[in-house]
This record gives structure tokens, C-alpha cells and sequence, in this order.
């Protein structure tokens, strides 16, 4: 697993603080290559460039800290985890100093305490609002800290008046910036992590603070919506949109049909806001959950993504036949998923020119929405004016792009609520449900349980090897096991930022029934060589467009994945706070354990799919019916504000 | 604004960055050159200048509202910049402010209807031997009375309508016989260029030169460290960012000693291995820019800049000036680094140090204005004659800028090892109550103390000394300080951020007698953390004055709960 800063070969930050420990080889155990510490009397050997924290970790010895975080370059601005190092007239910053020396270290001296202690005062000094009304309350770094360091009264006061309005003009985050420490995190999620660059630190001084450009609302400016920001906020200064309460009221309406679909990333993440480590699934203890705070359905996204898989597929085929057999110079490849909100909204404020690369196909939430307002409303013999279509996601983004205009293709707002993992939890515990102990329910027909590739749509190279697993299949009319053991793809996993694969085409067999309609025979696919890519998180997204414009390896790519959150959807900005390398690996696991324990994991072998074709698209992927539910377009935005 | 004009912006912008070659490093004079033109840098300019540069709108922004000489809004065609270091204020500054307020019917922050004028406090802009000063401009206008500011406005006014420039009245230094005048030039830069890369060190490290800007670090030490890094590229940066308060003396030696700064850092540059040297002056000093200039060009036809330096086969070196923007902090080195690589004036951890990895990651030397110039009368009189001056552990000649309380303020070129005493007699200060030794962020010296020594052993400052006279108010003048390093504080850490906000709330509750002593104690506690726990000189030096004044004054703070009270 790859440990170093999400941000290290991205970030803007100075050469000085792209974190110490990026070219570190912590196995190394040459002479000149460790070096011996000595932290409150133990000694430890560290390799050379090792920070005082990560050193004392080592020794059991957890250092407080609030503008440190795993994802991110080195700030050493809060100060909190400021220690003594003999020698040194000035405490210092056990985040920000890499050893390079045999130093001694005291982490719990009386100098050491008290600036602790006085640094938490003057946060509370100048942070607005009582913890009871605090959607961080009782997961909020500052408030652990008081607790910790015994801080009983305001030492220097309290406001009693916010200085900042509320920016709520996001429909997907929520800035309250009376409860900002300044740590910058947001700052650097924002820049280095996510190459957004929509937050920034204005003024100096005391006079400084955390906004966009000119200070505009959220709305206006470049946000993409990931709310990367919000999984990294220590404190409640940033948050989703609640709705928590507009889904209770549909819930008590008894005239609505709620329904509501689940992504796949909330399954392995949402038991941490229950006390379950990091990638326990919970997936069905969920649905018993969903079902009992009243919903009346709840169905499995991972059934749209299987639908998406055979939408974009088709249409990556019949660019590639346009392209390769017609020569047609006017399509655009690499084709990109269109999955992820956020990255839709990146590509359409950075790379506005470059739409034409995006499949066209919908996101499963809103191809899942557009099918409920239709097909399920049909097939029930609901009305879909009385329907209320909830969506369960990792995501923050989602909220955004369940309002765009254009998701309007039932006739009714396709999907009426994004839902956020953490948003769910709430729920949950507000119907004061112990998630963990419930019994399994399973999914609701009439879209049933869905397959292994819907799954691993939550984890980076998800999409692509869901994709994969189809289009080897059709092409070939071999199964995945022959070329991939358990039709593994291994090649395409993993938490590499950009990656390339390579699949040579060597044989080709019938196609299938569900494409004649579209193409006669594959022998233009024999012994070419499919290229993919995989990108996650907007820098890397960032780095793949700018590869393609400049006409390298990505622009020789015929599909390429991109996930706006590092970690792809288990990452999302909607996922249980916090995050770090760590957790996202731990929920991968999760979801490809899940992906391993499905009969059927490919999304061309879901019978609900056929279904759906044979009952209500039957003329099949990418013909206009389809096309007028399941695919979309896009807005060019550019990043110039007026 | 029209379509045309909005082009017109664009086309100057494409033009600005397109001779910087898109560098994100030239960020800030972009920003200026925009500015000069405009008058502020605009919401459009500053996109269009992201979008040039590839960075983010956002980012532009950040660092634009970071220095106080950067206008993201319309300002006035004349900004009049009232300097308010104490020695101003002592002088009378804020009888002139009223004269000023009065004059434009304005008040400090605001612009006149008209648009002509804009009212600003500053810092410490370098005249305080002339206090009280202020900036029109870039022009300086130094020795004012009420009469003075009111002849001058309707001067700004006169001239703008001839459209004459406006032309700033600065009045002579006073110095006593400096060392620097009676320099050969650039005979300390032949020598060296006679000698190996290691000899020059060497000869620096034997002078035992040490930083003049206030640290202290041996000069020798730091150039050895950035000669035997590794690396295709290096850079000496001379730090003319002169922002101490009461600081004047680099902005004497610019203005009439500018050619011995240059070849100190040519012999920099020769020792460390450097082709490219930058000098950073303090947005302060524009007025000085054109006379630098100047003199560089000089340099680069008398074959002094440039390629093959004095003939010397492969050594090759030039220099280029770049402005700061008003940001005291820009005079901490790694915050001067951030502002040369186009960013906030943030200071960086250290370690790594910028001998290491400094200037876009490269070894990196900064040293002061009068360091360098130092270093070219060593080069060419030798380690021995240097070392002969001053004490045991505090070589050579220092030069003092003394102000306030004192009948002949100035530059004073004297050898370390002198006595604040002595000091006080030869610039009329005796009988003085404190001394300010080391600008704001040095240290209060109460009268009892005029014993103590000008020198590393114990006091080692950068070269600024107020006196304050019998009458002086300490905690009007913590409350100065406190103000002053609020403002400059970068904010990027919280006890220098938030903590000298509370020590500056603390002082007025102490000014008006309603600090409890058990909230006075608190404050004294916090000033210790602030002192210890910040992350570079601002904060480590901000709370000194008031727990120097509990210290040594302490009747001072307590006499007034009682004076209140009546």
C-alpha cells in the first residue's frame, strides 16, 4: 500500500514541506539510513527523515495534533504537537521536523503542556458555537482535544456573537467558518489534493481566514462538490447539506412512496459512525435498518451500475467501430467515465472543451432514478408524482448533480435526495438503532441483488474492471477466468494515482444478441490492443487531461476511469469521517471481499438487467429510449467567474 | 468597464506574463505592473493572471490580499501612507493624522469621493531619524508638521493636474565617518576573485562576520554549508526587506553605498558557486529601485555583472531586483523565499534551511544589506583588521539607526562592544527610562541596564535603537508593538495569530485599568507560549515587550487599576 501523502507529487507546497517521508525507504536498514532517537527516555531508531510524530508512533506514544494530517504535505501551523528537543532555544513542531540527527525529545514537559494548553484556549477563544448544536459533536478533533487537556474554562473568553454568515449556498456544502482553526487542511485538500484550487487562505494575520475567490459563495465560485474538504474539516467549519429532516418528512408523509437506492461504498464505511473498524461490511444489517426508519423500498444501485457498465460499454464499442472501421475523425477517445458528479463538474469548469470525451451515459443514481420514476412506478402501478426517490451515497457531489435541470428525464425530478453515508448514520441513530446487532434483510425486487463489478464500482479501477469483465466476455465470447484467475483483474487495482493497462485482443468470437443490432462481427477488435486507464482524485484527473492534450500515453487510451476522491468512491466526500490511507484500504478490502463472494459477478450476466432491456428498453443499450432515460449532457462552465 | 478596455487589460496582462515566461515566481510583479497601470489588481485581472500562469483564481487571490501594497479594490490616485513606529508617534504623528483627516475630510482606511486620495496608517517605513513620515505614493516625505501635510496635499493635487509627478522630500542622514566611505571599489571583489572558492570562506569564516540583519549567523558558516551542497543551481538573495521597525541604516547603505552590497554579493557568489543573485527590496523603497538599477547596469558595462566577471574564465553572475509588497514578515528569510516563488509571505519549518534547500529548492543564501557590504571591506582589508575591531566573540563594526528620544539621531557606524551608555552619549539620549535595542522584536533595556553591551555575547541586534525619555508611556508603547505585530503577523500559526491578538486586548485592558492581576498573570503565561511555541521570529519576539514591562516596569502596570479607579 502506498503510504506517502495522497498530495506529495502534486502539491504547490514548498519543496521544504512536501512531507518527509516521500522518498523515505522505511525498509532500508544501511548504515547512515536509521538513525537512534531518544523520545521521553526510550530510545528508537527511525529511518533519516522521520518526523518526531511518526518516531514517537512508534514508541506507543500518540502526539496530539490538528493541522497534521495523512493525506497531506506538511503545514506545522497549528502548533499543538509542538515538543522540546534539547538544544533547541524553541519548542517545536513534531510534525514538521524530520529527524536528521540523534536528538533527545521530551513530548510531556511543563513548557510543553502549558503551550498546549494555551493554544487550545485561544481556538476556543475565537471558535463560535456550543458542541450540542454541532454536527461534529462527539467526532470533532477540537472538542477531543479540550477534553483531553482538561480545558474547564475559557481561559481568554468566548465569542458570543459569529463573525461570519453561513454559506449555504452550495446544495452541497454547508461553510460555517465561525468554527475554523485555520489549520488549512480544506486549503490543501482542496489545491494539492484535488487541484480545485476553489479555497484559499485571504488576508494575513488575525484578519485572515479560509474562503474563495473574492470571497463568493460556494455556489459561484469553481467548487466541484467533492466535499474532500469536509473529511478532513477537524472541526464542524464544514459540512454536507442536511437533509436529513426533508427525508424525514417524506417518511412521515403516509401518501409518499419512499424509496431509496444504496451505492456500494456506504456499505463498507457506514459501521464506523457505529464503532465497527474501518471495511465491516454492513450491507444488509443496513437494509434491515433503512427499512425499519420507513422506507418502503430499498434497492441496489450496483443494479444501475451493472446497467451502466452495459450502456458505456456499448457506447465505448461503437466509438471504437466508428472510429477504427469508419474512420471517423470526429469521435473523441479515450472515452471517460461519467460516474462521478464531481468529476463532471471538474471536467466542466477545467476542461470545457473536452466534454466530447465523456461517455455519455447517466451515473448509476441517476439512471436508477430515471428507471424508478418509469419502470418501477409503472410495474407497481404507482403514481410517480407520489414517489420519492432517496439516494444513499458516499458522496457529497451527488446532492449537486441530483439537482442539475437536466436530470429530469422521468418527467419528475429523478432523484429527489442524495443522502450521504453519513447523513444515513444520523438517521439510523436518531431512530435509535443499533445498526450492528440487526438481522439481514435482503435488497427489494424488482432489481434484486446485483452483481461483483456493481460492487467494486466503490473502489478506484472499479468501473474500469466491471468494464473489463464485460467487454473481454462479449468480444471474446470466452469467460474472464480463462485470461484472469477468478476473473481478478488485478492490474487495474490498487491506489496508484494515474495507471495504465494494456489488453491485447489475440482472439475474437460471435457478438452477442444484445449488440447485432448495433454491429455484424468483431474481426476489427482481432489483435488490436485495448488500452485503459485509471485516475483518482482531480489532481490525477488533472494530470490524465493534460497528458491527453499534450497527445501522451493517456491520449492513446481508449477508456479511461476517472473518480473525483482519492480511493475512488470509498473515499467520497460523504464517506464517515475521518479518512486516511488506512481506512481507504481497509474499505477496498472490504468491497472486493464482497465482489469475491457474489455468484455473479459480471454486470452482462445480471438477469435483472435483461429484464429491464427485454421489458422496457427493448430496443436495447444505446438506442433512444435509452438514450432518452439512461444517457446525458453536459454543461460547459469554464472557471471564469463574472 | 468596456469591453475594449477589459481587452486592453487582457492584452497587458498576456504581455506581462509572457515576458516572465509564465512563471508562477512572478506572480507578485505582475500583480504590480497590473496595479501601476489600474490602480488595483481587479477581479478579471486576477483571473486572467491564474488562468496565464496555470494556478488557480483563487491562489492569486490569496496572495493578493496578503500584502498590504496590493489593492484588490480601487484606491485613491494618491495613497498617503502615514508611517506610525513610535518614533513617528512620539515625534507627533498623530497631530499630523489629524491635520491629514482634516485636510481631506476623510478618516484612516478611507478614500476621498473623488477618488484622489487615500488615508493609511503603515509601518515603520525607514525615516524614523526624520519621524514623523509618509508615503504619497512611492515618494517619501519625511520631517512632518501639520503646516507641512497641508502644503503637501495641495501639492499632490497641483501636480496631478500639470501632470507633473510628485517628488518626495527626503532631508540628509546623519553618519558618523563610516568605514564604507572610504572604500575602494570593488577591490575586496579582486581580491577574492584572486583567491579559491574555499579561501574566500575561509577568509570570511576567519573575520568571524557575523549576520547583520539580527540573527547572528556566521556569515562564513552559512556560506560553507551552500558552497559544499550539492547542486546544478544555487542563488544569493540579498535581503533588502529592511522592515524592523527603527531600522534605517540599509536603506543608507542602498542609497549611497548600493555598489559595495553588489560586489558583496558577487563575492557570494563566487565563493557559494551562484550564477544568479536577487535583491529583494521592501515595497518602502521603490524610490531607491531606480537608483539600484542603475547601478547594476553600471556594473554589467564595467564587466563586473555579467559573464567572465573581471576576466576571471567561467564565472559568471548577474543580478535582478525584485519589490516586495508590504509585509514585514517578507524579512524572515524562508517568508522572503515564499514571496520570491510568487506565494504568501509564509514562513517555512525549518529544518530543511535555505543552504539546503531554499529559492525553488535550492541551496540558497539570504544574507542582509549590510553583511554583504561588510563582506567586500573584509575581502579587501582582511580577516586580521576585521577581527581586530570589537570584542572577543563579536567581530568588526556594526552600524546602529537610532531615533526617538534623542538630540542627534542617525547611523552610527561603531565598533561592537559598546555600551548602551556610551551609545546614549554620543547621540544625545542621556538620561533616557528605556531603550529599545533590536527594533520591536528585540528587547526593552530599562535605564538600570545602560551597563549592557551592544554585541553577540549580549546584545546582538540588527542595528535598530529607540530611545524613550522619562515621559514615555510603556504601555502606550506595547500597545504600539502589539498593534504592529498583529497586522504583521502571517496568521499561518496559531499562537502568533490568536495570541498576540489577546496580548494586544490584554495591554488595553491594562491602559485602562481593568486587567486583574490574575488576568495580567495569565497573559504573562501566554506570552512565555507565544515566545516558545510560535514558528518563526514574529511570534517568538512579539510578546517580549510586555513581559519585559512586568518585568522591569512593573509599577508601571499596577499603578493603574488605582488611577482608574479615581
Amino acid at each position: 500500500m502506498c503510504t506517502k501523502p495522497f498530495s506529495s507529487d502534486t502539491s504547490r507546497a514548498p519543496v521544504s514541506e512536501r512531507g518527509h517521508r516521500i522518498d523515505i525507504d522505511t525498509t532500508a536498514d544501511a548504515i547512515g539510513a536509521s538513525v537512534t532517537v531518544n523520545i521521553d527516555g526510550n530510545d528508537v531508531k527511525v529511518p533519516l527523515g522521520t518526523t518526531i510524530l511518526d518516531a514517537a508512533k512508534k514508541i506507543g506514544l500518540r502526539i496530539p495534533t490538528l493541522c497534521s494530517h495523512p493525506d497531506l504535505c506538511t503545514a506545522g501551523v497549528c502548533r499543538i504537537c509542538v515538543v522540546e528537543v534539547e538544544g533547541q532555544r524553541n519548542l517545536q513542531a513534531s510534525c514538521a521536523y524530520p529527524i536528521s540527527q540523534p536528538i533527545k525529545i521530551h513530548t510531556t514537559t511543563p513548557a510543553v503542556r502549558k503551550a498546549r494548553r494555551h493554544i487550545i484556549d485561544l481556538h476556543l477563544a475565537n471558535h463560535y458555537g456550543e458542541c450540542y448544536t454541532c454536527k461534529r459533536n462527539n467526532n470533532c478533533e477540537l472538542q477531543s482535544l479540550a477534553k483531553e487537556y482538561g480545558v474547564d474554562y475559557f481561559r481568554f473568553g468566548h465569542p458570543d456573537k459569529p463573525r461570519y454568515e453561513i454559506d449555504r449556498t452550495s446544495s452541497s456544502i454547508v461553510r460555517d467558518m465561525n468554527k475554523c482553526v485555520l489549520c488549512r487542511r480544506c486549503v490543501r485538500t482542496c489545491t494539492d489534493v484535488q487541484e480545485v484550487g476553489c479555497l484559499a487562505v485571504e488576508g494575513r494575520g488575525a484578519e485572515s481566514q479560509v474562503t474563495t475567490f473574492a470571497d463568493k459563495p460556494l455556489a459561484s465560485v469553481v467548487c466541484i462538490n467533492c466535499g474532500q474538504c469536509i473529511n478532513r474539516c477537524p472541526t464542524g467549519a464544514l459540512s454536507e447539506l442536511d437533509q436529513t429532516d426533508d427525508v424525514w418528512a417524506m417518511l412521515d408523509d403516509p401518501t409518499k412512496h419512499v424509496v431509496i437506492q444504496t451505492a456500494p461504498a456506504p456499505r463498507a464505511s457506514i459501521g464506523e459512525a457505529f464503532g465497527l473498524e474501518p471495511g465491516t461490511p454492513v450491507t444488509f444489517q443496513m437494509n434491515t435498518a433503512i427499512k425499519r426508519i420507513g422506507f418502503d423500498a430499498v434497492f441496489d444501485a450496483n443494479f444501475t451500475a451493472d446497467l451502466t457498465i452495459i450502456e458505456e460499454g456499448t457506447e465505448l464499442i461503437l466509438r471504437l467501430y466508428k472510429a477504427l472501421v469508419g474512420g471517423d475523425k470526429s469521435v473523441m477517445l479515450p472515452q471517460i467515465t461519467s460516474c462521478s458528479p464531481g468529476w463532471i463538474k471538474y471536467i466542466e469548469h477545467f476542461y470545457p472543451d473536452m466534454l466530447g470525451h465523456l461517455s455519455t451515459a447517466k451515473s448509476p443514481q441517476q439512471m436508477f432514478g430515471a428507471l424508478i420514476k418509469t419502470h418501477y412506478a409503472a410495474r407497481k402501478g404507482i403514481d410517480p408524482k407520489d414517489i420519492v426517490s432517496v439516494a444513499l451515497m458516499p458522496c457529497a457531489a451527488k446532492k449537486f448533480e441530483c439537482n442539475r435541470p437536466e436530470m429530469c428525464d422521468s418527467g419528475f425530478k429523478d432523484v429527489d435526495f442524495g443522502l450521504t453515508a453519513r447523513e444515513l448514520a444520523k438517521m439510523v441513530q436518531e431512530a435509535g438503532i443499533d445498526l450492528p446487532k440487526l438481522s439481514k434483510t435482503d435488497f427489494d425486487d424488482p432489481f434484486g441483488t446485483a452483481t461483483g463489478s456493481g460492487v467494486i464500482f466503490g473502489a478506484t479501477g472499479g468501473v474500469m474492471e466491471a468494464a473489463l469483465r464485460t467487454v473481454i466476455e462479449l468480444v471474446t465470447g470466452k469467460k474472464v477466468e480463462n485470461f484472469y484467475d477468478h476473473a481478478d483483474i488485478i492490474p487495474v487495482r490498487g491506489f496508484e494515482g494515474v495507471r495504465i493497462v494494456e489488453l491485447p485482443i489475440t482472439e475474437v468470437g460471435p457478438v452477442p444478441d444484445i449488440l447485432k443490432h448495433l454491429l455484424t462481427d468483431w474481426n476489427w477488435l482481432k489483435g488490436a490492443t485495448l488500452r485503459v486507464g485509471v485516475g483518482h482524485g482531480t489532481a490525477n484527473a488533472r494530470k490524465i487531461m493534460e497528458d491527453i492534450k499534450a497527445g501522451g500515453p493517456f491520449s492513446t487510451c481508449h477508456f479511461i476511469e476517472i473518480m473525483a476522491c482519492p480511493g475512488g468512491c470509498l473515499g467520497g466526500g460523504g464517506q464517515p469521517i475521518p479518512t486516511s490511507p488506512e481506512i481507504r484500504a481497509k474499505r477496498a478490502k472490504a468491497i472486493y471481499d464482497e465482489d469475491a463472494g457474489y455468484a455473479v459477478r459480471k454486470s452482462h450476466e445480471n438477469p435483472q438487467v435483461w429484464e429491464v432491456y427485454k421489458d422496457f428498453l427493448p430496443e436495447g443499450p444505446c438506442s433512444h429510449k435509452s438514450h432518452k432515460l439512461l444517457h446525458t449532457t453536459y454543461t460547459p462552465r469554464g472557471k471564469f467567474i463574472a | 468597464m468596456l469591453l475594449t478596455e477589459q481587452e486592453k487589460e487582457k492584452a497587458l496582462i498576456s504581455q506581462l506574463t509572457e515576458k516572465h515566461a509564465h512563471q508562477r515566481s512572478a506572480l507578485i510583479p505582475i500583480l504590480q505592473a497590473v496595479q501601476a497601470d489600474y490602480g488595483y489588481v481587479s477581479e478579471f485581472a486576477m483571473q486572467h493572471v491564474a488562468d496565464l500562469l496555470g494556478i488557480h483564481a483563487a491562489e492569486v487571490y490569496s496572495v493578493a490580499t496578503f500584502y498590504q501594497f496590493i489593492n484588490t479594490k480601487p484606491k485613491g490616485k494618491f495613497i498617503i501612507r502615514l508611517s506610525r513606529d513610535m518614533s513617528s508617534i512620539m515625534k507627533g504623528a498623530k497631530v499630523v493624522a489629524r491635520q491629514l483627516e482634516n485636510d481631506l475630510g476623510i478618516k484612516f482606511g478611507e478614500t476621498t469621493p473623488d477618488g484622489m486620495f487615500t488615508l493609511e496608517w503603515t509601518n515603520c517605513i525607514g525615516m524614523n531619524y526624520q519621524a514623523p513620515a509618509m508615503m504619497v505614493n512611492n515618494e517619501i516625505f519625511s520631517n512632518l508638521t501639520p503646516q507641512r501635510v497641508h502644503r503637501i496635499i495641495e501639492d499632490c493635487g497641483e501636480e496631478f493636474r500639470s501632470h507633473r509627478p510628485t517628488i518626495g522630500k527626503v532631508g540628509d542622514t546623519f553618519t558618523n565617518t563610516l568605514t564604507y566611505a572610504s572604500h575602494q571599489a570593488n577591490s575586496g571583489l579582486k581580491k577574492a576573485l584572486a583567491r579559491s572558492r574555499s579561501e574566500v570562506i575561509g577568509e570570511v569564516t576567519a573575520s568571524g562576520v557575523r549576520g547583520r540583519g539580527g540573527a547572528g549567523f556566521p556569515t562564513g558558516t552559512k556560506w560553507n554549508l551552500a558552497a559544499s551542497a550539492k547542486a546544478d543551481t544555487k542563488y544569493i538573495i540579498c535581503n533588502a526587506d529592511e522592515g524592523e521597525p527603527g531600522t534605517f541604516k540599509d536603506r543608507v547603505i542602498l542609497t549611497q553605498y548600493a555598489d559595495l552590497v553588489f560586489e558583496g554579493m558577487t563575492i557570494a557568489a563566487y565563493a557559494v558557486g551562484a550564477r544568479e543573485g536577487i535583491i529583494y527590496l521592501r515595497g518602502e523603497y521603490t524610490y531607491v529601485r531606480a537608483h539600484l538599477e542603475e547601478v547594476i547596469e553600471a556594473r554589467r558595462k564595467a564587466g563586473l555583472l555579467g559573464s567572465n566577471i573581471l576576466g576571471k574564465e567561467g564565472f559568471n553572475f548577474d543580478i535582478r531586483i525584485r519589490m516586495g509588497a508590504g509585509a514585514y514578515i517578507c524579512g524572515e528569510e524562508t517568508a522572503l523565499i515564499e514571496s520570491l516563488e510568487g506565494h504568501r509571505g509564509e514562513p517555512r519549518n525549518r529544518p530543511p534551511y535555505p543552504v539546503d534547500t531554499g529559492f525553488n529548492g535550492k541551496p540558497t543564501v539570504v544574507n542582509n544589506v549590510e553583511t554583504l557590504a561588510t563582506i567586500s571591506v573584509i575581502l579587501d582589508r582582511g580577516s586580521k583588521w576585521f577581527g581586530a575591531i570589537g570584542t572577543e566573540r563579536s567581530k568588526g563594526f556594526k552600524l546602529f539607526s537610532v531615533s526617538g528620544d534623542c538630540t542627534r539621531p542617525g547611523v552610527y557606524e561603531l565598533p561592537w562592544g559598546t555600551t548602551l551608555e556610551q551609545l546614549l552619549a554620543l547621540v544625545g539620549g542621556e538620561g533616557a527610562k528605556a531603550i529599545q535595542a533590536g527594533g520591536y522584536s528585540g528587547e526593552l533595556v530599562p535605564a538600570s541596564e545602560f551597563g549592557r553591551v551592544l554585541g553577540y555575547e549580549d546584545l546582538g541586534i540588527g542595528g535598530s535603537v529607540i530611545v524613550y525619555g522619562q515621559e514615555r508611556d510603556l504601555l502606550e508603547i506595547a500597545e504600539n508593538y502589539l498593534e504592529f505585530f498583529v497586522e504583521e503577523s502571517c496568521g499561518q500559526c496559531t499562537p502568533c495569530r490568536d495570541g498576540n491578538v489577546k496580548m494586544l486586548e490584554g495591554i488595553q485592558l491594562l491602559l485602562k485599568g481593568k486587567c486583574s492581576t490574575r488576568y495580567l498573570n495569565e497573559l504573562i503565561g501566554l506570552g512565555e507560549t507565544i515566545k516558545l511555541a510560535s514558528k518563526c521570529g514574529l511570534g517568538q519576539s512579539s510578546p517580549k515587550i510586555l513581559l519585559a514591562i512586568n518585568k522591569h516596569f512593573r509599577d508601571e502596570i499596577m499603578a493603574r487599576p488605582i488611577e482608574a479607579s479615581h
